[in-house]
C-alpha cells in the first residue's frame, strides 16, 4: 500500500510548459537538497545494513565502505545458529545465544497483546464516543499510562508479580512469563488503543445507528454489524500501531523477564552489550528486529501521527 | 406481567444484555478490570512500598518497617538525584529544541511547490521513529565507534587530530545520545508540522502577499500562530516522551563513563532493579508520578481546549 503521509497541494500542470531556465535551476537544486535529506536519514540504517553482510575483516576496516567488499549471509545464519559459525565469523563466539526464542516469544507476546489491546479499547472508546461514559476522567486516566515514565509502573509491578500474585493465586506465574509481558503490555497500549479508534469511532455520523435502532435493532447489532464493518480500516490501522508499540517496548521486558520470555528487544540488548567485536552478527540482529516494525510502519502511514498524539493531531 | 413469566432464559437474558446500562456497563468492563488490576493496585502498592524499609533480601514486604517519609528526605538529599534530573532534563531540552527546529525547517522545505518526487522523500524521512529504540541506540553506537565511519569522515575533513573518543567523554556521549534521539525523532515533528502546514488555508497567505507582506512577516505573523496549536502538541508529546529516556542510555553508554550519563529512568532502573534498593526506588517513582501529574495538569490544558473545538 503506497499511502502517503500527507496530501499536498500539487503543482498545476499548467504552470510547467513555461517554465523558465532559472526555474529550472531551482526544482533542480530543490531536487539535491531533498536527496541529502533523505541520504541523512538513511545512512545510519543502511551502515547497519552493510556490516551486517561484511565479514570480521571488514566490521572496523579503514576507509570504511558502504558496499561489502565481500558479502556473506553468514552474520544472518549465525545468530539462529550460533553452535555452528560459518567461515571467519567462529573466531568472535563470545556470548552469543540463539536469537530463535526471543523472535518466537515476540511474536507470540505482541501480537496477543495488540489484539486484546484493540479490542478493549475499542469496545471502551465506544462507551466514551457515544455516552460519554466515566466522563473526562476515564479518557484523561488511560493517559497517565503513557506520560509517566514505564520505570515508575515497574518498582511496584515487580513487587505484585513477584510477591502478592502467587500469593492471592497459587500456581499463576507471572514473572517472565509470556502472560506476564502479555497483560502488562494490555495495560500500558490500552490507552493509544482507546483514543486512535475512537476517532474512528467519532467519524461514524450518529443517525445511521439511530436509524437502525428505530428498525428495532439491538444496542449489540447495531455496533457489531454497523458500526464495526464501518470502522474496520481504522481498526486495522491501530492494531499495526499497537502492534509496533509492544514489538519495540524494551523496559518492561528487561525487568520482568529472564530467561524463558526474553523478547527481541532485550535480545538486542544482549547483543549489544556483548563484550569483544561482534559487530557482524549484533547488526544482523538488529535488522531483522526492525522489519516487522517497518513494514507495519509504512503499512499505516497516514495513521502514524495520529498513534503518536493519541488522536490529538488527525489528518 | 404473562409474556415475560413465560420467556425462556435465553430470552431474559437477551432482554438484560440489551439494557442500556448493562451494554454500557460490558464495554468499559474489561478496561476497568485491566486499570485496577494492572494499574491502580501497584499504584496504591508503590506508595505503601515508598514509606517502609525493604530490600528483596530482607525478606516478606509486608513484614518491613515503617520508615514513613525516610525515603523521600533520603532521595531529596541524595545529590546524585539532582544531577540525574538535572541531565535528563539538558537532555529533553537539546534533543526536543533541535527536533523542533530540524522537523520545522524540513516540513517548509517539503511544503514548496515545484519539487518531484515529494511523496518518495517525505516517505523516507519517516522510517526512524517505527524502529525499535533498542536498534536505533546500537546504529548509533556503530557510527561513533572510535574506528567507526564518523571519525573517519572527520579525519578526512579536518585531520588527523579531530576523531574523538566519542563514548569516553561525558559531554560527547551525551551529545550522542541526543543526536540518535533527534535523528530518531525529528521525522514525529516533521510528519506533524508539514500536515499542519498543508491544512493550513490559503487564503491569507494569499491576502497578506496582495497587501506586500514579506515572507518573513508572513511565516511570522500568520503561519506560526495559526500552527500554535499543534506545535504546542507536538512539542508537550515529544517532552513527555523523552523525559523518559532508557533504552537509547541503555544500549549506547549504559550510563557510562561511570555514573556520567545516566538518565533519570536508568538511575531509578538501577536503583530498584539492579541494587535491589527498592523502597528508594519507589519513593522515586512517587515523586515522579506526582511531578509529572502536576507539569501534565498544567501542559494538557491546551489540549483540552482543542479537543472542544
Amino acid at each position: 500500500m503506497a499511502e502517503t503521509a500527507v496530501t499536498t497541494p500539487t503543482v498545476t500542470s499548467v504552470a510547467r510548459p513555461r517554465l523558465s531556465a532559472r526555474a529550472w535551476v531551482g526544482t533542480l537544486l530543490r531536487l539535491l537538497v531533498a536527496v541529502g535529506i533523505a541520504i541523512v536519514f538513511l545512512l545510519p540504517v543502511l551502515w547497519m545494513l552493510s556490516i551486517s553482510f561484511k565479514p570480521p575483516t571488514e566490521w572496523l576496516e579503514y576507509p570504511p565502505t558502504l558496499i561489502p567488499k565481500e558479502p556473506l549471509i553468514g552474520n544472518y545464519t549465525f545468530l539462529f545458529n550460533p553452535g555452528n559459525p560459518e567461515g571467519a565469523i567462529a573466531v568472535m563466539t563470545g556470548a552469543a545465544e540463539p536469537v530463535m526464542p526471543a523472535f518466537i516469544n515476540s511474536l507470540i507476546i505482541a501480537p496477543v497483546a495488540t489484539v486484546f489491546s484493540v479490542i478493549i479499547g475499542f469496545l471502551a472508546a465506544y462507551a466514551v464516543s457515544r455516552f460519554r461514559v466515566g466522563g473526562n476522567f476515564m479518557p484523561f486516566f488511560t493517559l497517565t499510562t503513557r506520560m509517566f515514565p514505564p520505570v515508575a509502573f515497574a518498582v511496584p509491578l515487580l513487587v505484585y508479580y513477584s510477591a502478592v500474585i502467587p500469593s492471592v493465586i497459587p500456581g499463576l506465574r507471572l514473572y517472565d512469563t509470556r502472560l506476564g509481558l502479555i497483560l502488562m503490555y494490555i495495560a500500558f497500549t490500552v490507552a493509544f488503543a482507546l483514543w486512535m479508534t475512537k476517532g474512528f469511532i467519532d467519524g461514524v455520523p450518529r443517525h445511521i445507528e439511530e436509524a437502525a435502532i428505530l428498525d428495532g435493532a439491538s444496542r449489540w447489532r447495531v455496533l457489531f454489524t454497523i458500526t464495526l464493518p464501518l470502522v474496520r480500516g481504522g481498526l486495522a490501522a491501530t492494531t499495526l500501531f499497537i502492534f509496533i508499540l509492544t514489538w519495540t517496548e524494551f523496559l518492561f521486558a528487561l525487568i520482568f523477564t529472564q530467561r524463558y520470555a526474553i523478547t527481541v528487544p532485550v535480545q538486542v540488548s544482549h547483543y549489544a552489550g556483548a563484550i569483544g567485536r561482534f559487530y557482524g552478527p549484533q547488526a544482523a540482529l538488529g535488522i531483522l528486529a526492525s522489519l516487522p516494525v517497518v513494514i507495519a510502519g509504512y503499512l499505516i502511514q497516514r495513521h502514524l501521527v495520529t498513534g503518536f498524539t493519541f488522536g490529538l493531531i488527525r489528518e | 406481567m404473562a409474556n415475560i413469566a413465560l420467556s425462556s432464559p435465553g430470552q431474559r437474558l437477551s432482554r438484560w444484555i440489551n439494557q442500556e446500562h448493562v451494554f454500557k456497563l460490558i464495554l468499559v468492563a474489561p478496561l476497568q478490570v485491566l486499570m485496577w488490576a494492572i494499574l491502580i493496585v501497584p499504584t496504591l502498592l508503590v506508595i505503601y512500598l515508598s514509606l517502609v524499609r525493604w530490600e528483596p533480601i530482607l525478606g516478606d514486604w509486608t513484614q518491613a518497617p515503617f520508615n514513613w517519609f525516610g525515603n523521600y528526605v533520603k532521595v531529596l538529599t541524595d545529590p546524585r538525584f539532582w544531577e540525574v534530573l538535572g541531565r535528563t532534563l539538558v537532555i529533553v531540552f537539546f534533543a526536543v529544541s533541535l527536533e523542533f527546529l530540524l522537523g520545522f525547517a524540513l516540513a517548509l522545505f517539503f511544503s514548496q511547490d515545484r519539487l518531484p518526487g515529494k511523496r518518495l522523500f517525505t516517505s523516507i524521512i519517516l522510517y526512524p521513529m517505527m524502529l525499535p529504540w533498542v536498534v536505533v541506540g546500537f546504529t548509533f553506537y556503530l557510527l561513533f565507534l572510535d574506528r567507526g565511519p564518523v571519525n573517519y569522515v572527520l579525519i578526512q575533513l579536518l585531520g588527523p587530530g579531530a576523531a574523538q573518543p566519542w563514548f569516553k567523554e561525558p559531554p560527547l556521549a551525551i551529545g550522542t545520545i541526543i543526536l540518535a534521539d533527534v535523528w530518531q525523532w525529528t521525522p514525529f515533528m516533521f510528519l506533524i508540522l508539514y500536515s499542519g502546514l498543508g491544512a493550513l488555508p490559503r487564503e491569507p497567505v494569499e491576502a497578506a502577499m496582495t497587501l506586500g507582506a514579506t515572507r518573513w512577516q508572513i511565516f511570522r505573523l500568520i503561519t506560526l500562530p495559526m500552527l500554535k496549536p499543534v506545535i504546542i502538541i507536538a512539542l508537550v508529546i515529544r517532552a513527555l516522551e523523552c523525559f523518559k529516556i532508557f533504552d537509547l542510555v541503555y544500549i549506547m553508554t549504559g550510563g557510562g563513563p561511570g555514573t556520567s550519563t545516566e538518565s533519570l529512568s536508568l538511575f531509578i532502573y538501577r536503583t530498584g532493579f539492579v541494587y535491589g534498593q527498592l523502597s528508594l526506588a519507589a519513593a522515586m517513582a512517587v515523586l515522579l508520578l506526582i511531578s509529572i501529574a502536576v507539569v501534565t495538569r498544567f501542559a494538557i490544558r491546551p489540549l483540552e481546549y482543542r479537543e472542544e473545538v
